[in-house]
């Protein structure tokens, strides 16, 4: 046992100096740089939205950086952001969260991409007061537990689709109408499901078919036979861009009739380029759409996002990809408006932020949540055989009407 | 005990109790570290002394983490209310709820695991190889759909676990806090196995492993002796999964709790890494693991399971039965093997 004792006593001593040696490095500023820290999903079952998460964040950086970048104190600095993959794992990303604050030493920190991976990490942000711009975490739960320093600019997940059902309610001449639905079994589409409740309580519509589904979601064909025998006005399915897609696929094999179809998550999963007329006239819910009329000197308008970050990265930018590249934006705004790096002033800025950008307006309710942007719906609708998403509420920015009810299988 | 191992576990007990001071940046990282060497040394009695391939050992990580989070809530609250609708609503536990809650907790996260793992062993461990692997691996997979399903403790939207109470230090407190709890319950796992191993308890799991025919027909009671081990580990994997949420903070049916795409294929992987079948294999191949893990993940940004597979055929490939085993190829009479030349030759020659 003598030289196996030697060489484990070795072993440890050599962990404990590497232990050592990377301990001692802080990055909150260094030199002209201003580190943000943020995990994102890069593998697993979150990965195509991770992506735009990251490209989102990294688009907003790039051109902060190189108009004037942000600037304290009368100097400018640039951002630059670490990061790490949280796997799409919840328990990942709350060790990520605890690594980066506590090794890395960062004290700004850019939120995951879901609410599940949201509420993983916040907790650890908060009880280490340390700043969180999150744009990806739109879980109602996160804003009511009285968080102080979390901020998102995006709307709360149970206004996704709760629009939908309003809609419905008024083509249906003001009278109830019976929902169906199925959602995954994650913290955002149980989320959105209270949305629905809430709203078919309000309308006093009933819940027919009330189903959860798996995650990893492959087949929903149980929901779907039970949809096609009890007729609802509306379905309604929500789970992420890989339920968007399989519920597509299989509406249109089975060829299930129903006057109005919601869901979310239609652009990030590409539904009109990968299914095409398939997925004409589903309704989407979504928090951001090029042809909003916002503005900002960074990106210009909606528009103008769309083209950079096409160029950029080679496709269009769904709305994860836009509300990413605002919360560079609010952090840019909020370090300016404190004039400081310290994060109790950082994060009182923040509270007060009040602005436009091409994403739309922000001013943070007290619960962290972005209280002056409403939700977008819109609906794939083609012409021959290219599909594209039309905005069709709020009237304001409609460029469509809405085609109601969805024309049956049989004559399309 | 000999000289040379009280001076090994002697400096192992002073590293791991100034570890918190020495690396103040690393507590939780070095607290998680721990807790996959009791994941791993806990499968070890399995699928290392006893042959047993289980996959299923982490669903009793899930029903502790989950038993202790809902105990340590529902003395003090009603747990409904906690989560309901997402887990908007949060209580205040004060200092004394929150010790005694998780004190409570803790018993239950380890009680509760050994006497499911009791009842169930009574009904699978007839199986043998494949059948068994594959049967545990449907344990934890059905254990997170259900988990997924129930309301009371948050459903698809998990729960969160109650929030360090205010009034008594601050974050760093808390990561020392749990950091000991860790120490003493991997050194509480290590001391009983190491005791057990050493009794007849580990000669007839080693006889199980080898001949189960021949250790049945030689009187033993093979199912008692293999329900009592699957026992012993559930009980420490309840507890470290008690831990685990309160660490974590927020508990999800199949990423933290059931995780068996994740740590399920860990605690393997580890106590093969390291060697099993031995005492020190699955500590040496957990923090191995860990260290590798959280040194070196984070600079193949997106390919780190990638890289992770190609170390596993590196083991399967170079060290076959992991570092221990490889150690005790090269230095056999460090392991108290005896090998006699003329013996060894001979036998060579006869092939």
């Amino acid at each position: 046992m003598n030289k196996i004792s030697k060489l484990l006593v070795t072993i440890l001593s050599a962990i404990a100096l590497a232990f050592t040696s990377v301990s001692s490095s802080f990055a909150k500023v260094e030199g002209e740089y201003i580190v943000l820290g943020a995990a994102v999903s890069l593998t697993g079952k979150y990965s195509t939205n991770g992506k735009h998460t990251q490209n989102g964040y990294n688009l907003a950086v790039e051109r902060i950086n190189s108009k004037g970048g942000v600037k304290v104190g009368g100097k400018s600095y640039k951002f630059e952001i670490i990061y790490y993959d949280d796997e799409s794992n919840s328990k990942r990303a709350a060790q990520l969260a605890e690594r980066l604050i506590k090794q890395d030493g960062i004290k700004y920190m850019l939120g995951p991409y879901s609410s599940g991976l949201t509420k993983a990490m916040a907790p650890v942000t908060e009880e280490n007061k340390i700043p969180m711009v999150e744009a990806n975490g739109a879980s109602r739960s996160l804003f009511t537990k009285g968080y102080k320093y979390l901020f998102a600019v995006l709307s709360p997940a149970n206004q996704y689709l709760e629009v939908a059902i309003d809609l419905a309610v008024e083509k249906n001449g003001g009278k109830p109408v019976n929902i169906a639905m199925a959602f995954e079994q994650d913290a955002f589409s149980q989320d959105v499901r209270l949305g629905i409740v809430d709203a078919a309580k309000r309308t006093g519509s009933k819940i027919t078919i009330d189903d959860k589904l798996p995650k990893e979601l492959n087949d929903m064909a149980a929901t779907l036979a039970k949809v096609k025998a009890t007729k609802p006005d509306v379905l309604v399915v929500s789970g992420h861009s890989k339920g968007a897609l399989t519920a597509i696929r299989q509406i249109a094999e089975m060829k299930v009739d129903v006057p109005m179809l919601a869901m979310t998550h239609c652009d990030a999963s590409k539904l009109a380029k990968q299914h095409g007329k398939k997925s004409e006239y589903a309704l989407c819910a979504a928090q951001w759409h090029k042809t909003l009329s916002y503005k900002d000197k960074f990106f210009g308008n909606g528009k103008k996002y769309d083209k950079d970050f096409t160029k950029e990265y080679g496709y269009a930018p769904p709305y994860q990809a836009a509300e990413s590249s605002a919360a560079l934006l609010v952090y840019k705004d909020a370090f300016e408006r404190a004039n400081s790096f310290d994060t109790e002033k950082l994060r009182n800025a923040l509270a007060k932020t009040e602005m436009q950008t091409f994403y739309g307006n922000i001013k943070f309710g007290s619960g962290g949540q972005n209280t002056a942007k409403p939700m977008v719906l819109f609906q794939v609708r083609c012409k021959g055989d290219t599909c594209e998403n039309k905005v069709v509420a709020p009237t304001k920015w409609a460029s469509a009407k809405l085609v109601h009810p969805v024309p049956s299988w049989s004559k399309r | 005990m000999k000289k040379n191992n009280l001076i090994l576990y002697g400096v192992l007990l002073v590293l791991g109790l100034t570890a918190p001071f020495l690396f103040p940046a690393f507590k939780v990282q070095i607290s998680f570290m721990l807790i996959l060497i009791i994941l791993a040394m806990t499968w070890d009695v399995q699928g290392g002394q006893m042959g047993y391939n289980s996959f299923g050992n982490i669903l009793f990580f899930g029903i502790g983490m989950y038993l202790c989070a809902s105990i340590q809530i529902g003395m003090f609250f009603p747990l409904a209310e906690w989560t309901e609708s997402g887990g908007e609503k949060t209580f205040l536990h004060t200092p004394t709820q929150y010790f005694q809650g998780l004190a409570v907790g803790l018993v239950f996260a380890a009680i509760v695991p050994a006497i499911v793992a009791a009842l169930i062993g009574y009904g699978i461990l007839g199986l043998r190889g494949h059948y068994f692997a594959i049967c545990t691996l449907g344990l934890g997979i059905a254990a997170g759909e259900i988990a997924g399903g129930i309301e009371l403790i948050g459903a698809g939207q998990g729960m969160t676990t109650p929030p360090w109470p205010k009034g008594i230090g601050d974050t760093e407190l808390r990561a020392e806090f749990f950091y000991y709890i860790c120490f003493a319950l991997l050194i509480a796992t290590f001391s009983f196995l190491n005791w057990a191993y050493k009794k007849r308890f580990g000669l007839v799991l080693n006889a199980i492993r080898d001949n189960e025919d021949k250790a049945e027909a030689m009187g033993i009671h093979t199912m008692r002796y293999k329900i009592v081990g699957w026992v012993v580990s559930a009980f420490f994997v309840g507890l470290a999964g008690g831990l685990v949420g309160n660490i974590v903070g927020y508990i999800e049916p199949i990423e933290v709790a059931f995780d068996g795409r994740e740590m399920g294929v860990f605690m393997v992987l580890m106590a093969i890494l390291g060697g099993k079948g031995t005492l020190w294999g699955p500590v040496i191949g957990a923090s191995a693991f860990h260290i590798f893990k959280e040194g070196f993940w984070t600079f193949f940004l997106g390919w780190q399971y990638v890289a992770l597979g190609f170390l596993i055929v590196v083991i399967v490939v170079f060290f076959p039965e992991g570092f221990m085993g490889w150690l005790r190829e090269k230095y056999p009479e460090r392991f108290g093997e005896v090998i006699d030349e003329a013996d060894r030759k001979a036998q060579v020659e006869l092939k």
